[in-house]
């Protein structure tokens, strides 16, 4: 082959050229800006002084930014143990070939493909206590309508349960498709072997689920660490600050007030903790002797 | 079963809601669990509102990148899994480590160079985001590598070039892969809202998405709740719809990624 | 005139050298087999000719024309592949013409060109079905036929009829039998299968450790090997090689001492070999007969019997330890466990020398 020449070696870098371009101007150009800028001091008029460690200095101190961070772990707290536990009971009860489970996994997967913004109007009308439904229900059996949204103890497992409605769909065909890789015969022998119900969960079908168990819970970690917009959208953070996640602290750092600067410093520190997520991720996941 | 009702009993609400009048619904919106109900709230939509315009605009941008994305990651893909060039598997993993940059991460840098490029309230400035992400070039490099190496190999002596090969050969076996990617690319374009929120700021650039927001947060002056939710059920419409026509690459796709 | 010529081709990936200086002249029309096991640069050897791989050093010539610069589609040649490489979002009929579109062929000429392939190859009904709904003899075919219709000078064969089952194997065996009086073209395929090699080919190159062993007629392989390689690996059940010392004698031939004592009387001229060195003999089954134990001839336990109904092949070992096959009748009546005699025609055993080259038994041995 002719591989060796020049002409076609450059022939190669064509196709992944336009690609890269992309990459390096829309994703790693504002990356590394993000990084200088998180040491400047920066206004809306692009008047930029470099500050050093300053921006991260304050955000140490800013009481603000510990409430968002203390949300954004208390919201992933919540979130991803539940929806871990509830979407591999749902694949459980779902893993079998019938009409009705082929349509109620349907059903459990639909709500994932709407749009945040559609999520959150209908589960404003859920849980607003002057016409949603929970008040509606509430009010017929003669109880008070509960202030979800406005009350300080309310407003996150409100976000909670919103979220987890929301992303139940993918976990649950992430543990469906690994309970499909079990072979059917060691479920057989386990069977031969006398073991009931309980044993064949906890000694069969969760060791086989461990990869997938990592992958759930890390995906959603990382994604509920950046959680956002059902917050901006349903609480928009209040009261007072009790349900402001990172990411919306961010947001308003930087297109509400416009410290750009002290934004980026903010967002570096939400993206350390991501990527040790991530890292977290392929460290538990590595294959392991044996397997 | 309780399960299942819990999970529809917020969709079944606002579908009620949405037939409902909304006079009625002023006085007691519990009256959406009794008839007289009404499709007054689809008219309004279907002709009033500014749905129509953001839902074109939601058609343009989610097409556009899933066009976008499926030609640069079948290149890029095609590119990494079957050619060799300088420099090949270090490119591979730097594109492999984006997979590890969280959005906002980048977001605030990215809006303040698309304002340097007059790029804000524009298709393009909607759309480009969407092609960097790089899990696509990882899923049809991988896709492509999956293809045996025997068929470039009697393309080669059946005295194709490189570029008929990818066109003629391998491409068209990578329609499955291309559904998929399309797909995803579609529906995660269509339900992106933190970029088109800071980028289109003009109603008339608004996706659906950032629309819906929008109607959302000036409920007090809207027409009403009624209407506020036959907009929500008109726009999750067409994502529902996508979603059951392709429900098969979806699923697909999802097995794929925990396979690994 | 010559078809295919290679002179001193090399190859290496990195520092792991795959061949080593190759050469080899094909006749005009030629059936070659490269027969070796795997590994030993059949393959690459096969693909540099292609044009898939790139030589190190040496040269390509098909007809006299120098082909190793040119690419591959550009060089006369068509191939079919092992796994058969059916492009298959193609039907059989688009699948034979994507070559020849390519070579700008009129349209026309394309038609005629599959028209005929698929006559010769019976397959004119399936030609506008797609690979995935063929049997894996009609695949074989498709891919022989995509081969065809390109008129090539020369056809290269990678292992074409191992995914096929045994049944089918023997009946492609003989269409490629068939097929090669067809075509205006030489042919080379690559085999491990000695059975494949030695039914289809003018003559077989023998392939192992990166080198061509040896180059010859099937039986000139199979009677006259060049070392105890090719003596190994070419013959079923395996030649049995032992270790044997040369006796000293005044005969023009050389006698040798069996490790336990037997004492045999070769065909092989002893000239050049020295007493006492060590040698290796190689007697194939069909030499050694079994025997009653009385006296004289070596002694063995049986540990295998594999009969096959005409003959039957013994599986023994020799009081030293040495294993050696023997052949006896079809309805013998030897059991394992068994001790019996072996008789080694003396006449048809060759001789190794301890750098592996053979001596064989002079002039009406073969």
């Amino acid at each position: 082959m002719t591989a060796g020449r020049p002409a076609r070696r450059l022939e190669g870098l064509a196709f992944v050229t336009p690609f890269l371009i992309v990459y390096l101007v829309i994703l790693i150009y504002p990356l590394l800006m993000g990084f200088v800028l998180s040491f400047q001091r920066a206004d809306l008029f692009g008047a930029r002084t470099f500050v050093g460690i300053d921006n991260y200095a304050r955000l140490a101190a800013d009481p603000v930014f510990h409430q968002a961070l203390g949300n954004t772990f208390k919201l992933t707290l919540l979130i991803v143990p539940a929806l871990t536990v509830i979407t591999l009971a749902l694949a459980l009860a779902l893993n079998r070939p019938t009409r009705g489970a082929a349509w109620l996994r349907g059903l459990f997967f639909s709500s994932s493909v709407l749009s945040v913004t559609i999520v959150t109007l209908i589960w404003r009308f859920v849980l607003t206590p002057d016409a949603g439904l929970v008040a509606e229900i509430l009010q017929a059996i003669g109880a008070e309508p509960i202030p979800f949204l406005s009350d300080r103890n309310l407003a996150i497992p409100a976000l909670a349960v919103t979220t987890i409605w929301w992303s139940i769909g993918l976990p649950m065909m992430l543990f469906l498709a690994g309970l499909q890789q079990i072979p059917e015969d060691i479920y057989e022998a386990a069977a031969l072997d006398r073991a009931g119900r309980w044993t064949r969960f906890w000694r069969i079908t969760l060791p086989s689920l461990r990869r997938t168990v990592i992958l759930v819970v890390m995906l959603q970690t990382a994604a509920q660490l950046q959680l956002f917009g059902q917050a901006q959208l349903l609480t928009a953070g209040g009261p007072s600050g009790a349900s402001r996640p990172v990411v919306l602290f961010i947001y308003e750092a930087s297109f509400v007030r416009w410290e750009l600067g002290y934004a980026a410093a903010a967002a570096e520190i939400l993206f350390m903790l991501v990527l040790l997520v991530t890292l977290a991720q392929y460290w538990a996941a590595r294959p392991r002797e044996g397997e | 079963m309780l399960g299942a009702m819990l999970m529809a009993a917020p969709l079944v609400w606002t579908l009620l809601l949405s037939l409902k009048a909304n006079s009625e619904l002023m006085r007691d919106s519990g009256t959406a669990f009794s008839a007289p109900y009404t499709l007054e709230n689809y008219r309004a939509v279907l002709q009033g509102s500014s749905a129509f315009r953001w839902l074109l605009n939601s058609l343009i941008v989610s097409t556009g990148t899933m066009i976008g994305v499926l030609i640069l990651c079948s290149l890029a893909g095609y590119g990494f899994a079957r050619l060799e060039f300088p420099f090949r598997r270090t490119l591979f993993v730097f594109v492999l480590l984006g997979l590890a940059i969280p959005e906002q991460a980048v977001i605030l840098p990215r809006h303040q160079l698309f304002a340097a490029l007059h790029l804000h309230n524009s298709y393009p400035g909607l759309i480009l985001p969407g092609l960097a992400g790089p899990f696509g070039v990882f899923f049809m490099t991988q896709y492509f590598r999956a293809i045996p190496r025997e068929l470039d190999e009697a393309a080669m002596l059946d005295g194709a070039s490189r570029l008929r090969i990818f066109w003629k050969v391998l491409l068209p076996l990578t329609l499955p892969a291309q559904a998929t990617l399309g797909v995803f690319t579609f529906l995660a374009a269509w339900n992106d809202y933190w970029w088109p929120l800071i980028s289109a700021t003009r109603s008339e650039r608004f996706t659906l998405t950032v629309g819906l927001a929008s109607a959302q947060m000036n409920y007090a002056q809207t027409s009403g709740l009624g209407f506020l939710m036959a907009q929500a059920v008109f726009a999750s419409l067409p994502i529902l719809i996508v979603y059951l026509l392709f429900q098969k690459q979806i699923v697909r796709a999802i097995a794929g990624t925990s396979g690994r | 005139m010559a078809s295919l010529e290679l002179s001193n081709v090399r190859k290496a990936y990195g520092a792991t050298p795959v061949l080593d200086d190759v050469s080899l002249t094909m006749a005009a029309r030629e059936f070659v087999a490269f027969l070796g096991p795997s590994g030993s640069g059949k393959s690459t050897l096969l693909r540099i000719i292609a044009g898939l791989e790139t030589a190190d050093a040496g040269e390509v010539r098909l007809d006299g024309r120098r082909i190793d610069t040119l690419a591959p589609g550009d060089r006369g040649v068509a191939m079919v592949f092992q796994h058969y490489a059916l492009y298959p979002h193609m039907s059989v009929r688009e699948n034979m013409a994507f070559g020849l579109r390519n070579a700008g062929v009129p349209r026309q000429e394309i038609a005629a060109r599959i028209d005929e392939a698929a006559r010769v190859l019976e397959i004119e009904t399936q030609l506008d079905k797609k690979p995935g709904q063929l049997s894996g003899g009609q695949r074989q075919r498709v891919a022989i036929g995509r081969a065809i219709v390109k008129q090539p000078r020369l056809f290269l064969l990678d292992e074409p009829l191992s995914n096929l089952d045994a049944a089918l194997r023997t009946r492609t065996r003989v269409e490629l039998a068939q097929l090669r009086q067809r075509v205006d073209a030489a042919v080379i395929m690559v085999t491990h299968d000695q059975a494949e090699a030695m039914t289809l080919a003018d003559r077989i190159v023998v392939m192992h450790d990166r080198a061509i062993q040896q180059i010859g007629a099937p039986m000139e392989i199979y009677g006259r090997p060049a070392n105890a390689f090719v003596a190994r690996f070419v013959g079923s059940p395996a030649m049995t090689l032992a270790p044997v010392s040369l006796l000293a004698d005044e005969s023009a031939f050389a006698a040798v001492r069996l490790g336990e004592g037997a004492r045999i009387e070769t065909r092989v001229p002893r000239d050049g070999l020295a007493v006492g060195a060590p040698l290796e003999l190689g007697v194939r089954p069909e030499n050694v007969q079994v025997v009653e134990t009385s006296g004289g001839v070596p002694e063995a336990k049986v540990e295998l019997v594999e009969r096959l109904g005409d003959r039957t092949f013994v599986y023994a070992r020799l009081a030293d330890g040495l294993s050696i096959t023997a052949e006896d009748a079809g309805g013998s009546r030897v059991r394992i466990g068994d001790t019996i005699g072996l008789r080694i025609d003396g006449a048809a055993v060759h001789l190794f020398t301890p750098d592996g080259r053979a001596r064989h038994a002079a002039a009406a041995a073969a």
